[in-house]
């Protein structure tokens, strides 16, 4: 009995972890499907809101609602700035290059955030004062409740956009082939920027979950968000939306298990082999055409 | 020279091994996101060698060299055939991978009545080898820029020849290259091999620098800081990821200029370098030029 009470307990607690990887997933893959270049300065961005709102509730009296406002603000101002140096100019040229400036882009935030608020760790308003619900001989967190029912929301929306709306029938355009969508009158760099917005945007909600349900920010922040972004992504088949929450809830799932039973070192070596293995034996669901 | 200047010159030169690394493997086409891994595997079989088993140094750093290559062809094996964002994410899982083993690696001989050998998180400390043996830092500078001089000359010899000419033809076009009689998949695995050669030689002068090492040095920042050297030095000519380092550590963290704001211009500097030369400062045309111009 205590067995399966520890493994729906970790299950719960996977699915948690799993749903902030799954959004940051699908921030990733939507820039990635679009531009097919990979934004390494994703997490950075992240990094860069969730700071904004951290100096902000350092120095005034807000609500949470405001700096939740600012989070996203921060992200989507970050993303723009990415966007303009890094991916813009890099259209139709390199794509080593873009991600090689995404990258020193993601120097810039990080040494930024650093000057900014110099300690290591700083607190966050919690998301949930109260304690978490109690079913039986299990503990489910309030915020993470907020974070899987976010992580549904988000999904459907994106369907919505991505399915039902001109704009979303531009980015699949764009998706399955950018010359043909050019051609047909589509303004391609202006879903760029569009879709840079919107990723950014999911990008700042997400951080601004986990650092209000974990009630504290770290300059690790901007790495660990692209770290786990980029391998949910991965896991789950690059640019692909459905691919990318499977990814996430998979990574989550088994990360929370192997800690459990073996410790967070073999978790993340666990996590890594896993995206070896299945990258050296070329799952079906990753065999698309040749990307960066 | 003053000490400050010796540390800086040396830091130069350790880190050109690890972006040559990466330039190698951009010229054949594939982005690698894990030479910090074979950087790493150098500089613990080194720091065994000579702290654990007595041995003299110049054998450790060659131990070390075939240590990095043959863990670059146990990478390279099952992943070579990726390509782009899929190859990059596999090496980076790779090295990942080793960096944690690194964390659970502990194996300790007591030597002098004191522990040494690599001790998990801890890292590996008294690499003493250079000190013990009264090299002075000014002999240890020279002897590694003779070391990064012999293979940047030989990479440039590589480079004029038959060889060179395919190693550039897999990165520009694979099947074409398969199709004018390379062999691509064996040219690529040589080609990663000597990658990781090169990474481990300066991982082992590394070790042997810092007398310590501990599996932080060998996270993605070094993979990715590698790349970004190679990419704004140039890929045309092995002397532009020297170029590349030598902009960043030896002009940025060494002057003082910019104490507390050196990410931020070189960030900044980096994304702009690139949008007006995205293959760097040294790229083929410059190179082409410089070329014609002086021979």
């Amino acid at each position: 009995m205590a067995l399966l009470a520890d493994f729906i307990q970790n299950t719960l607690d996977g699915l948690t972890a799993g749903a902030s990887y799954a959004l940051l997933a699908l921030g990733f893959t939507l820039i990635f499907g679009v531009l097919r270049r990979a934004n390494l300065s994703y997490g950075p961005a992240i990094l860069f809101g969730a700071y904004c709102a951290t100096w902000i509730s350092a120095s005034f009296q807000v609500g949470l609602l405001v700096l939740f406002v600012i989070t996203v603000g921060g992200t989507v101002l970050a993303g723009a700035y990415v966007e303009r140096l890094c991916f813009a100019p890099h259209r139709r040229g390199s794509a080593i290059a873009a991600m090689v400036a995404s990258f020193a882009l993601w120097m810039q935030f990080e040494e930024l955030a650093t000057l900014a608020l110099p300690r290591h760790l700083y607190g966050f308003p919690a998301l949930y004062e109260g304690g978490p619900l109690i079913f039986g001989p299990f503990f489910l967190r309030v915020e993470s409740v907020v974070m899987l029912l976010t992580g549904i929301a988000i999904c459907a929306a994106l369907w919505a956009i991505l399915y039902r709306s001109r704009f979303g029938t531009a980015v699949r355009a764009v998706i399955d082939d950018p010359a043909a969508a050019e051609l047909s009158g589509i303004n391609v760099p202006r879903v760029f920027i569009q879709v840079f917005a919107l990723a950014s945007a999911i990008g700042g909600l997400t951080g601004f979950l986990i650092v209000s349900s974990q009630e504290q920010v770290t300059p690790m922040l901007g790495m660990w968000s692209t770290l786990k972004g980029m391998l949910a992504m991965m896991l789950g088949g690059l640019g692909s939306l459905p691919g990318a929450v499977a990814g996430g809830l998979a990574l989550g799932l088994l990360e929370a298990h192997s800690q459990w039973y073996l410790g967070p070192q073999v978790r993340d070596l666990l996590a890594y082999l896993l995206l070896f293995v299945l990258l050296a034996l070329r799952a079906p669901w990753m065999s698309t055409r040749s990307a960066y | 020279m003053d000490e400050h200047a010796i540390g800086v010159l040396t830091n130069i030169a350790l880190f050109s091994f690890v972006a040559l690394s990466a330039y190698l493997l951009l010229l054949a086409g594939e982005l690698s996101f894990g030479q910090q891994a074979f950087f790493g595997v150098g500089a613990y079989a080194a720091g065994i060698a000579t702290a654990m088993l007595g041995l003299p140094l110049p054998l450790a750093v060659l131990i070390a060299m075939v240590c990095g290559a043959a863990a670059a062809v146990l990478v390279g094996l099952p992943t070579l055939r990726l390509r782009g964002l899929y190859f990059a994410m596999a090496t980076l899982a790779a090295a990942e991978m080793l960096r944690i083993l690194f964390e659970l690696f502990r194996w300790q001989v007591e030597i002098d009545g004191e522990a040494v050998g690599p001790d998990g998180t801890q890292g590996f400390r008294g690499i003493r080898w250079i000190f013990e043996r009264g090299v002075e830092p000014l002999h240890f500078l020279v002897i590694a820029w003779l070391l990064l001089g012999v293979v940047v000359v030989m990479l440039m010899l590589v480079e004029r020849s038959k060889l060179g000419a395919a190693i550039r033809a897999i990165g520009e076009d694979p099947p074409l290259a398969g199709a004018v009689g390379v062999d691509v998949g064996r040219l690529k695995l040589g080609v990663a091999a000597a990658a990781g050669a090169l990474a481990a030689l300066g991982g082992a002068l590394f070790a042997h620098h810092n007398t310590y090492i501990e599996p932080r040095n060998f996270d993605i920042m070094l993979g990715v800081h590698s790349l970004a050297y190679a990419l704004i030095g140039g890929l045309g000519t092995a002397l532009g990821p020297l170029l590349g380092v030598a902009l960043d550590i030896g002009l940025l963290e060494s002057t003082r200029i910019f104490e507390g704001y050196r990410m931020i211009v070189f960030g900044g500097l980096v994304a702009v370098l690139l949008v007006w030369r995205p293959r760097g400062l040294l790229d083929e045309r410059v190179v082409h030029w410089l070329r014609t111009r002086f021979s």
